[in-house]
């Protein structure tokens, strides 16, 4: 070890014999604490005033048993990724559960009320159950799904689906009697419910203003929103138990499909994760490139999330969506031009990008910079000043800067609190450091203030891209690091290593050393961030993807409470939640 | 020439000499009352026909779209295919539904557009039938809407449609009041309920002396048709489609075509009672040009609906009832004072109206300047101020 974290440093003068083990992989440091001193560890790495590791920004569990070398060890442990807003800082704690058969952690949801849902996620997916958890109900699948899925022993596909029906099930005899009792149908939490007074009403599934498959439990006083539980799991495809036994660069094209409006930015996410596990360096090429299609990405994002978003206060005859879908189809035509789909880009992967950019690239996104201030003036002209669009956002939906803390809430619903956190400028990356830009925030934590935040994010997006496309370097857009890059096609006439190379590259694929990163960038959401645990295979031994629907979903209960179903349905969109991303 | 000239009465009296060349008298009173009768129950499909269209055409253009534009030239007859289309449905009626009263709704619904037809003049003479009380029965057959909503979204079983009942009650009640003020305005100046005379007194349209209750009727009328952004009864982002979420086909049909018929209705009566109707350059020599110019404002009044439906975000639905009981009620209650109080005027008409369009405009700009400041408090109580 070569230095030590002055976190950890401080965390072995407070907590003696605390800490079993700490690492260092890739510039993070990790910290291995037993079981009964996590809260109290957590509550000092938040509390502290110099440190102040104040968001938890990731929380899973692995699942060692095929791990080599570990067979001795405890099977599982939780990983918890902490961050300080304010130093950028992160740092790393495992948790081995200590009992093999049903392995218990205590629960961070009293320091985070945030580390609900993730816990949730790992108790339903890994089996890690959670002391102190308030809720600790499965949350993807089914509540009566037979297994624990990310398990090492479960097999991947194959499993009897419980959910699947047949005409003999007792469930199809109470169907069209409206008030299905059917047994998939997971109870509401019995917090508040009284059936007596209020009224428990079931958003979704299939609903408008969802914004996908998305089930939230309202429960109603009148018109008041008394609580509103969301149930998500409808769109479970187990990427991450998917991510296990496929190479490395084949799940980049996984990453597409969760975040479906924003690809580009899992890309890159992914992309950053791999690339930091395999330690190899980008070409500055291929860098800007990446920066300019991620924040050409932001911007067709947030477009839609404008668009989309007064639709659910106007209904389908407002004229906005239509507006920010011509401006969003110029961009997604330059996705298009670059990678040849409009959504599903898979452009951005480890080691680069996957090809040079075609000649009228610049010339297609000048069209972008020259038009968008334009159009982005003509909708603030349409909506900000507009008094009924104030008057249904201005106090509605209410997070204070503690409370979306205390949720891990990120991206634009938490800069619209008042703190300027955003990776981009906190632990910069793909050379975001170099561009001249703002973190717009605004104060209120309300709707108005989230809509002010994202509109003013899509004016430096537009900055960003400017300036990255006039300093736009010649060069390669391939890493020239030889475990990742195929030998160019004239040294395999001449070298039998480089035709050995080629041939594993293309076969096997590339692989990593040993060892675990935790690597996240800013997508239009907020945080999205890979978990990667390599074994020096080809394969990911675990793969964990912290998405920002996913977490900032948890707040809408908080938001909503109070309010009016009408400002419930304005809360869900503020979130900006994209259903392939909260379920994955 | 003469025939020409009054086009669509002579033609009338021509039919009736035609028809009672061979019928009793009595016979033929049956027949013509039929005949009016079939025409104006005729108006809301032909309202929705048409007004479909248009709507999707405008809506389109101001979306930035084309609108239909697959069947028929300009996608005219995109409304038939669509008729059709909901003629061939199957009708679902809901377990557990109340049956007569689900099926009553839709029926209901209808009769109470269809009747609103029978007191609107088209043209001098031209009327279904000129009540000395056309304006309270205007506002009688409008509440019968709010009880057949009721009944739909009750005997749905569907909570999604009881919230639409809900507040259908609370929307069409508190609306109603500022509607009724606003049209006793013009029945105290004109003197008389009866449509034909409203009309005919009215040398200067009534919305140039009287703004604020044409304002405020135009207002209240949005919000009696559940339109946006008064569309919360049947808001689809939030209650799906709200009171009629569970009629499925011809069912539906009705209540579309009650929304369409109402439309047009309430922007028929927004003509006569203050746009001056069918009067216009050279209607009192040509009377035949009376219904052009009827149907020419009308259509004007639902292009302004419907670009205030393509531009604005919905109201949330205890805005809407404070905007109906803190803006419209004591806007048009003064204002009814006010005009009371300069008919008492010993002065000629012209002075009056004068007098009321000074009061009018009086009570527009406190109302607005208060509306103003309000929303400057209330944008300091968030700290947003210049936000």
């Amino acid at each position: 070890m070569s230095q030590t974290n002055p976190a950890v440093e401080k965390l072995r003068a407070q907590f003696e014999g605390a800490i079993q083990a700490e690492s260092e992989f890739r510039g993070e440091t990790t910290v291995t604490l037993r079981p009964q001193d996590l809260v109290a560890v957590a509550r000092f790495l938040r509390d502290d005033p110099e440190l102040r590791f104040n968001h938890l920004s990731n929380l899973t569990a692995v699942d060692w048993s095929k791990y080599p070398g570990h067979a001795a060890k405890e099977r599982f442990s939780t990983v918890y990724q902490l961050l300080s807003t304010r130093s950028g800082q992160r740092l790393t704690l495992k948790v081995p559960a200590p009992s093999s058969d049903s392995p218990i952690v205590p629960s961070l949801t009293g320091l985070w009320p945030g580390a609900n849902w993730p816990e949730r996620e790992v108790y339903d997916l890994m089996g890690v159950k959670f002391d102190g958890h308030p809720d600790l109900r499965r949350i993807l699948l089914p509540f009566n799904w037979p297994n624990h899925p990310l398990r090492k022993e479960i097999p991947r596909g194959g499993e009897t689906v419980p959910f699947s029906m047949t005409w003999e099930d007792e469930e199809f005899a109470s169907f069209g009697k409206q008030i299905v009792e059917a047994k998939a149908v997971p109870q509401v939490p019995p917090k508040q419910a009284d059936a007596n007074k209020h009224m428990i009403l079931n958003m979704g599934p299939h609903h408008p203003a969802t914004h996908g498959v998305l089930r939230v439990v309202v429960e109603l006083d009148g018109e008041r929103v008394v609580a509103a539980y969301p149930d998500l799991g409808y769109l479970h495809s187990g990427f991450e138990k998917q991510g296990e036994s496929i190479r490395y660069k084949d799940f980049t094209l996984y990453t597409d499909r969760a975040d479906y409006v924003s690809s580009m930015c899992t890309n890159l996410s992914y992309s950053l994760a791999v690339e930091k596990l395999m330690g190899v360096d980008i070409p500055r090429r291929a860098q800007v490139i990446r920066v300019i299609m991620a924040e050409l990405q932001r911007l067709a994002s947030h477009l839609l999330w404008l668009g989309t978003s007064v639709l659910d206060s106007a209904g389908v005859s407002h004229a906005l969506l239509m507006y920010c879908f011509r401006e969003r189809e110029q961009i997604l035509d330059i996705l298009e031009l670059v990678s040849g789909a409009r959504l599903t880009t898979t452009y951005i992967r480890p080691g680069g990008v996957w090809r040079d950019v075609p000649p009228s690239f610049v010339e297609r996104v000048q069209d972008v910079l020259d038009a968008f201030p334009k159009r982005i003036d003509e909708y603030e002209r349409m909506v900000t000043h507009n008094p009924v669009w104030k008057s249904r956002t201005i106090g509605i939906g209410k997070l204070t800067q503690a409370q979306a803390l205390a949720m891990s809430v990120t991206g634009p619903a938490l800069r619209a609190t008042g703190l300027a956190f955003d990776y981009r400028k906190t632990r910069p990356y793909s050379g975001y450091e170099a561009y001249d830009f703002e973190i717009p925030t605004a104060t209120d934590g309300d709707l108005f203030a989230r809509y002010l935040c994202r509109v003013a994010e899509m004016r430096q997006s537009l900055r960003i891209i400017e300036q990255a496309l006039k300093n736009l370097p010649d060069g390669p857009v391939w890493t020239a690091d030889r475990k990742m890059s195929l030998p160019p096609r004239q040294e395999l006439d001449t070298s039998m290593e480089a035709l050995i190379h080629h041939f594993k590259l293309n076969t096997e694929g590339f692989v990593p050393p040993v060892g675990e990163v935790y690597e996240c960038a800013e997508s239009p959401r907020g945080e999205t961030g890979f978990y990667l645990v390599s074994d020096g295979t080809a394969n990911p031994y675990r793969l964990h993807f912290r998405t920002p629907s996913f977490v900032n979903l948890q707040a809408t209960d908080l938001m909503a409470r109070g309010g009016f179903i009408a400002d419930l349905v304005l809360i869900i969109g503020s979130v900006d939640i994209t259903l392939g991303d909260v379920d994955r | 020439m003469d025939y020409i000239r009054d086009f669509f009465i002579n033609f009338a009296h021509s039919w009736t000499t035609w028809i009672s060349g061979g019928l009793p008298g009595w016979a033929v009173t049956v027949v013509n009352f039929l005949l009016g009768g079939l025409i104006l129950v005729m108006m809301p499909v032909i309202a929705t026909l048409a007004l479909t269209w248009m709507e999707r055409k405008v809506i389109g253009r101001i979306q930035n779209r084309l609108g239909p534009n697959r069947v028929g030239p300009w996608g005219i007859f995109q409304a038939i295919a669509d008729a059709v289309k909901m003629l061939i449905k199957e009708d679902i009626i809901p377990d557990r539904a109340d049956r007569p009263v689900f099926n009553l709704a839709p029926i209901l619904i209808f009769v109470g557009a269809a009747m609103l037809w029978a007191v609107i003049p088209f043209g001098r003479r031209m009327i279904g039938q000129d009540l000395n009380i056309g304006a309270l029965y205007v506002v009688a057959i409008g509440s019968i809407t709010t009880v057949a909503v009721l009944m739909a979204g009750w005997a749905s079983n569907n909570k999604f449609a009881l919230i639409g009942a809900f507040r259908v009650v609370a929307q069409l009640l508190s609306y109603e009041i500022p509607m009724v003020l606003s049209i006793g305005v013009v029945v105290l100046v004109v003197g008389s309920m009866r449509m034909g005379t409203i009309v005919e007194s009215q040398w200067v349209p009534f919305c140039l002396v009287l703004p604020v209750a044409f304002i405020t009727y135009v207002l209240a009328a949005i919000a009696e048709t559940g339109r946006a952004p008064f569309d919360l009864l049947e808001a689809d982002s939030e209650i799906v489609a709200g009171y009629f979420v569970e009629y499925s086909g011809l069912k539906f049909g009705w209540f579309y075509i009650a929304e369409y018929g109402n439309l047009m209705a309430v922007s028929a009566i927004t003509t006569t009672l203050f746009l001056g109707g069918w009067r216009g350059p050279f209607a009192g020599a040509a009377p035949v040009l009376g219904p052009l110019y009827f149907i020419i404002k009308t259509v004007l009044v639902i292009f302004v609906l419907m670009w205030i439906r393509g531009t604005l975000p919905r109201f949330r639905i205890d805005q809407m009832l404070a905007f109906a009981w803190k803006v419209l009620v004591p806007a048009a209650l003064v204002n009814l004072l006010w005009v009371a109080a300069a008919l008492k005027l010993p002065v000629p008409q012209a002075v009056q109206y004068a007098v009321m369009l000074v009061g009018n405009l009086a009570i527009l700009g406190v109302t607005l300047t208060l509306l103003g400041q309000s929303a400057k408090q209330h944008a300091k109580r968030h700290g947003l101020a210049g936000a």
